[in-house]
């Protein structure tokens, strides 16, 4: 556990620092009525319109989105893993892996996902993949001494996570809560079909 | 393109308009790349520039450059000729800020706030393109986009009431002009007055027929807004406060938006931010207007005149970005027999191509006529040969659209379709 505390405290610090950096961009009051619901409109943000059926680009690629939710509950087990050894947190990281293998496997292969990509896009999925599988081998023992190197993998993809895309972690929730106050204001969301 | 440009001015503006709502989208993308077919121009050119995210990138680039602590380590990209050019091409050149891509995102991201703050930017470092301005600064210097003189905007308007009167066979009905205290102002686009007469007497019928106490001003009637595209504040707060100023003058309660959808946006939702503080009165759409006469028994329609298949494109400022959906479907299924949804529909239509300025960048025409054969098909798709646009912009597309596509249909605004379905009041007295 000796790396996880200077590592959480350098993601910590520097995520708030870039938190930071978007709030001293300034807030603008709102002068306009509202037609709708800020609340309700963020409300959806988080719910209805995160299913598999809210949204065109979701309903063209179902197989990208299933494995984007079992690689980010994957991920999220593997943190887990890391501190509670449970064995069913390391099937659940072996099979988030397996999916993020299987996104990147895409990013690399299909030409319109490889030519959107930058370096970035291929270390956080490599790094956070290899995290989680780490994290199933460990807990299945199927790989002697990857228990032991469990708690530095978790350092290094913590040191780079807001060096990266990974820092969609913070920011996804801000950015998410933005739009749906926005589109609940205007009474697009929820949707009113 | 200028080696001395204003980086600073950009970078100013950029910042001004970004604010932090903007900021945390460009922090967020994953570039999963599934936002690209979401996108009209992705979907007619599948080239990576064409998807929301990469557009998205090269902003995010400069905001990580310029404003964030990584940035100053060397992260990011700096703004500066190259760039400034990439923007161009990705901000102006494909894109018509339709926002279907934010609604599609998967992270959730308001991707036009940050081509809005792109804009602000190239346009504070004066890249915008000439034809996009030059409509900008007529109606600053005019009082409208195409330089409609007051007397041409007053005769027609005196020629359009005589002929409101002969269809309507009332000599009492009105287009008032500059009427104090009435209780609506309505305002047009100055396509109307110029091209298209007859959708500015289609709504003066149903003004006339729902008995309304409504006017037009002799100056402050040019509903669109520029501004809204060059994303220059200060140019769109003063084409706003034009508006503002005949409402004052004039004493209405209410400012109601003919058909336009950047015209709608920019009124009610953006106006008082460029003009920082909220109206003091209301400011709603002719659509929704409409709906309330149906709704309300004011005005009685017989789709029967309307038996040929209809069908309704929805204007993205007016329907994703306008939060106005449902009133033109109550009004359309009332005035006609065989109303058509397109697929898909409401705030998941496509944009046809003409918005976000595009319309006015002849550089980019090929681009707009391109991404619009998804229009093209989705209009096809219904078989309608009757297409309603409640908006004027959106009427010039789907024009061109029709010619280019051989489509073989008629494009008509809302109130046209409900003008021709009205049942004539009955005048009082002879009830």
């Amino acid at each position: 556990m000796l790396p996880l505390l200077p590592a959480a405290l350098w993601c910590a610090l520097l995520l708030a620092l870039q938190v930071a950096s978007a709030r001293a961009m300034g807030r603008r009051p709102v002068h306009a009525p509202a037609a709708g619901s800020a609340a309700a409109g963020v409300r959806y943000a988080f719910t209805g319109a995160l299913l598999p059926w809210a949204k065109e680009s979701v309903r063209e690629h179902l197989p990208t989105y299933a494995a984007g939710i079992l690689y980010h509950l994957g991920l999220g087990a593997a943190f887990a893993r890391v501190f509670l050894p449970w064995r069913s947190l390391s099937v659940l990281a072996l099979a988030g892996s397996l999916a993020g293998l299987t996104l990147l496997l895409k990013r690399i292969l299909v030409p319109g996902s490889r030519a959107l990509s930058r370096p970035d896009d291929f270390a956080s999925n490599a790094l956070a993949t290899a995290f989680a599988a780490l994290a199933g081998l460990a807990g299945l023992a199927w790989v002697p001494g990857a228990a032991a190197i469990l708690p530095w993998a978790c350092a290094a993809l913590l040191v780079y996570i807001p060096l990266g895309k990974l820092r969609h972690c913070v920011f996804f929730f801000l950015s998410r809560r933005r739009l749906g106050a926005f589109l609940g204001r205007r009474g697009t969301w929820p949707p009113q079909e | 393109m200028d080696a001395t440009l204003d980086i600073q001015a950009g970078l100013d503006a950029f910042r001004a308009k970004l604010q932090e709502a903007g900021a945390v989208g460009l922090d967020a993308c994953v570039r999963c790349g599934l936002c690209a077919g979401s996108c009209h121009y992705h979907r007619a050119d599948p080239v990576p520039e064409n998807v929301p995210a990469h557009k998205l990138a090269l902003v995010a680039d400069v905001f990580r450059r310029h404003f964030t602590p990584l940035g100053r380590l060397g992260g990011g990209r700096r703004l500066d000729e190259e760039m400034a050019r990439l923007w161009l091409d990705a901000v102006y050149g494909r894109c018509s800020m339709c926002g279907r891509c934010s609604v599609n995102c998967t992270v959730g991201i308001n991707l036009p706030a940050a081509f809005r703050a792109a804009r602000a930017a190239l346009t504070a470092m004066g890249l915008t393109p000439r034809d996009l301005q030059a409509v900008v600064d007529l109606a600053l210097a005019t009082g409208n986009n195409m330089a409609v003189t007051k007397e041409d905007w007053v005769d027609t308007v005196a020629w359009l009431e005589e002929e409101l009167q002969a269809e309507t066979g009332d000599p009492e009905a009105r287009i008032p002009m500059d009427r104090k205290g009435a209780k609506i102002l309505f305002t047009v686009n100055p396509r109307e007055p110029k091209f298209f007469p007859l959708s500015l007497q289609a709504s003066a019928k149903v003004f006339w027929a729902a008995g309304e106490d409504w006017t037009v001003a002799s100056e402050g009637w040019d509903l669109t807004n520029y501004g809204l595209f060059n994303c220059n504040d200060r140019e769109a707060g003063t084409i706003t406060q034009a508006l503002v100023d005949a409402m004052e003058r004039l004493g209405c309660e209410t400012l109601v938006v003919g058909e336009c959808g950047h015209g709608f946006a920019s009124a009610r939702w953006e106006g008082p931010e460029w003009l920082g503080g909220t109206f003091p009165f209301k400011v709603r759409s002719f659509l929704e207007v409409m709906d309330e006469y149906v709704r309300e028994g004011r005005i009685r329609l017989d789709p029967s005149f309307h038996k040929t298949p209809v069908t309704l494109h929805d204007p993205c400022n007016l329907v994703r970005h306008g939060g106005v959906r449902e009133p033109q479907r109550r009004v359309l299924r009332q005035a006609v027999q065989d109303f058509r949804e397109m697929a898909p529909c409401g705030t998941e239509n496509y944009c046809c191509g003409g918005g976000g300025g595009q319309l006015a960048m002849a550089a980019y025409k090929e681009r707009r006529m391109r991404s619009g054969s998804v229009k093209a098909g989705q209009i096809r798709a219904t078989g309608a040969k009757v297409v309603v646009a409640p908006c004027h912009n959106c009427i010039d597309q789907l024009s061109e659209l029709n010619k280019e596509y051989k489509l073989d249909v008629k494009i008509k605004s809302v109130a046209e379709i409900v003008a021709d379905a009205i049942l004539t009041p009955v005048p009082q007295g002879e009830a």
